[in-house]
């Protein structure tokens, strides 16, 4: 029981109604809200009046140089214009790939990883800082590492493909259409396959030791061991952390804004770079905000998950 | 005789254990795969300008040089000067990003810990959604928000926005840090005279430190490393943070990949080693609460 709870029982409400109104309610913990109002101030100034506003903006055409008096309404056009726009199905299309394919392969290296080092031994804190280093630089570092090992003619990948065979000549890694969006995933997973190893080595943490044991005194193989023990266990944990790496991937910006910039030829842009373009270069701002609201409500979708997921853990200690 | 070991050989030998084998190549290969764009960095960094455009490439530079970094690392030197300046506005806006989010956070992670005020389900959800939201929705109007308040290519401008960002994350984590302390402590300090709010200062805060370093670490890994709002926000060469001061150099020696491999490396370094240092913390909060207690 909480302090707070225990102070609103006051003999007043007590004898007023079993359930007093929300305003009373509200009233008797106006200092709790005290605690909360500065982050809500914060919040409300650079959360909700942006929300609102892009909202607002998408459905009026604007002048390049963002002087909104001069606004036009424009109802639903700027929605029929980028979805009707001749881009817009490969970018889509390219968002899902970038989306599932990096949240998929993080997510099965990173069990992997948590997998193999689950066990102890000599040096297990070292491995495990190193392959945490990729997380924890910035994805700026990251694009820019990567983009002289992709290089055209300087680049180590290129080069080496050479020495070992597979190619005659350097792969020109970004500037193909064909290669560029696996070459990108490959930086991003990179990048964060290590915060799913590190949630899933949490996770195993709560694989209770003896359910093992005796699965393998019944003679269980490893991987049955794995597939009916280890890996039930490891479920909330996993969809937190594939819903965290979608997010995450859907929001990621960095690596294709720098690298390619969304090309060659459209190539790799993905949803959010291709806003930018059409906010920041090309002045399209009314396009840009019905853009950003339709990715909005595919979050909201996802941020409904998200928020559930969130909540059972939430619950489960508040018991 | 040798009997008994001829009998006893066969014995003992196990069969190979498959998957201890598979789990050694597994992290072989992810080892390899993590570390060696990393060390690719570093050696490039050490290579004269010359040494790194070579096809094939020198795998182990030849006359390893830090010229680069001498470069980057000199105030007298117009490159050093800018370098040196972006290191500084970089530090400055994480520092302050990281000390106000905590002030905000505290009082706002507690408050949704231990109260039960009508909206606090809503309120909470309703902070932890920001996340959900990509950066670049928010780009547009608050570039014209910042420019309505004057704020635009000033540090303020990064402040403001990166306290947004952190602020859900750093309430989530500490809630899950006063979750876990005991209210019994608070209440038998109340019994002893303290009022809530001393209850809360002497008794919770203290407590509660690992959480604070937890999330400090976070914001400040997070804005020292934030890029998008930097790179629209600010367009003055003077206020550039690294993310995007490092940009520059790239655009204007184009050519220099053991100058800019140098420069990456440098601004890795700070949050590397924050990383190394506070490790545990820094889990504790990436998994606290995605794994259930």
């Amino acid at each position: 029981m909480s302090i707070a709870t225990g102070r609103a029982a006051s003999p007043l409400s007590a004898r007023s109604a079993k359930k007093p109104n929300v305003f009373s309610r509200m009233a008797a913990h106006r200092t709790d809200y005290l605690y909360v109002l500065p982050a809500l101030i914060v919040m409300m100034v650079v959360i909700a009046y942006p929300i609102y506003y892009t909202i607002e903006l998408s459905f009026y055409r604007t002048p390049p140089n963002l002087q909104l008096r001069d606004k036009v309404w424009a109802g639903f056009d700027n929605y029929t214009a980028v979805l009707s726009s001749s881009v817009f199905h490969e970018v889509t299309l390219n968002t899902v790939i970038w989306t599932v394919a990096s949240t998929f392969f993080s997510f099965v290296l990173g069990l992997g990883a948590a997998l193999s080092l689950h066990r102890e031994f000599i040096g297990r804190g070292l491995f495990r800082a190193l392959l945490m280093i990729p997380y924890v630089v910035s994805a700026v570092a990251a694009s820019y590492v990567w983009k002289w090992l992709y290089h055209s003619d300087f680049g180590v990948i290129g080069a080496l493909a050479v020495q070992l065979g597979f190619t005659s000549e350097p792969i020109n890694f970004l500037d193909n259409r064909q290669t560029v969006l696996s070459s990108l995933i490959v930086v991003n997973i990179w990048r964060e396959f290590s915060f799913a190893m590190v949630m899933m080595m949490a996770g195993l943490q709560t694989v209770p030791e003896q359910l093992l044991r005796a699965a393998q005194v019944d003679g269980a193989t490893p991987w049955n061991r794995f597939w009916h023990v280890t890996f039930p266990h490891l479920k909330g944990v996993s969809m937190v952390t594939v819903l965290l790496l979608m997010v995450a991937n859907f929001n990621s910006i960095i690596i294709p804004f720098i690298m390619t910039g969304g090309g060659p030829a459209d190539a790799s842009h993905i949803w959010i770079t291709h806003i930018y373009q059409l906010a920041f270069g090309r002045q399209q701002w009314g396009a840009a905000a019905a853009y950003a609201v339709i990715l909005f409500i595919v979050m909201m979708a996802l941020g409904y998950f998200y928020v559930k997921a969130l909540t059972r853990g939430d619950e489960a200690r508040q018991e | 005789m040798t009997t008994t070991a001829t009998y006893e050989r066969p014995r003992v030998r196990k069969p190979i254990d498959w998957w201890r084998w598979a789990g050694r190549g597994f992290i072989t290969f992810i080892m390899l795969f993590a570390t060696l764009p990393m060390l690719w960095m570093i050696l490039t960094s050490v290579k004269t300008q010359f040494a790194a455009m070579q096809y094939p490439p020198q795998w182990w530079p030849a006359e390893p040089t830090l010229n680069s970094y001498i470069k980057l690392l000199n105030p007298n030197d117009q490159i050093g000067q800018d370098f040196l300046r972006y290191f500084g506005n970089s530090f400055y806006v994480s520092f302050l990003t990281t000390v106000l989010g905590v002030v905000v956070a505290v009082p706002a992670a507690y408050a949704f810990s231990r109260f039960r005020f009508p909206g606090r389900t809503f309120l909470f959800f309703s902070v932890l959604v920001r996340n959900m939201f990509p950066a670049v929705v928010f780009l547009v109007p608050l570039f014209i928000l910042m420019r309505w308040l004057g704020l635009v290519n000033t540090h303020g401008s990064l402040v403001l926005t990166y306290l947004t960002f952190g602020l859900p994350l750093s309430i989530w984590l500490l809630k899950g840090f006063y979750d876990n302390i005991p209210i019994q402590l608070e209440q038998a300090a109340r019994i002893d005279g303290a009022t809530r709010f001393q209850a809360f200062l002497l008794i919770v805060m203290p407590l509660s430190s690992p959480g604070i370093i937890a999330t400090s670490i976070f914001s400040f890994i997070g804005a020292w490393n934030e890029y998008i709002y930097a790179y629209t926000f600010l367009s003055r060469d003077d206020q550039m943070t690294l993310p995007v001061g490092i940009q520059r150099f790239f655009t204007e020696f184009a050519t220099d990949w053991p100058g800019l491999m140098a420069a990456t490396f440098l601004m890795s370094v700070p949050v590397v080693v924050m990383f190394l240092v506070l490790q545990k913390y820094f889990v504790q909060a990436l998994t606290e609460g995605a794994v259930k207690h």
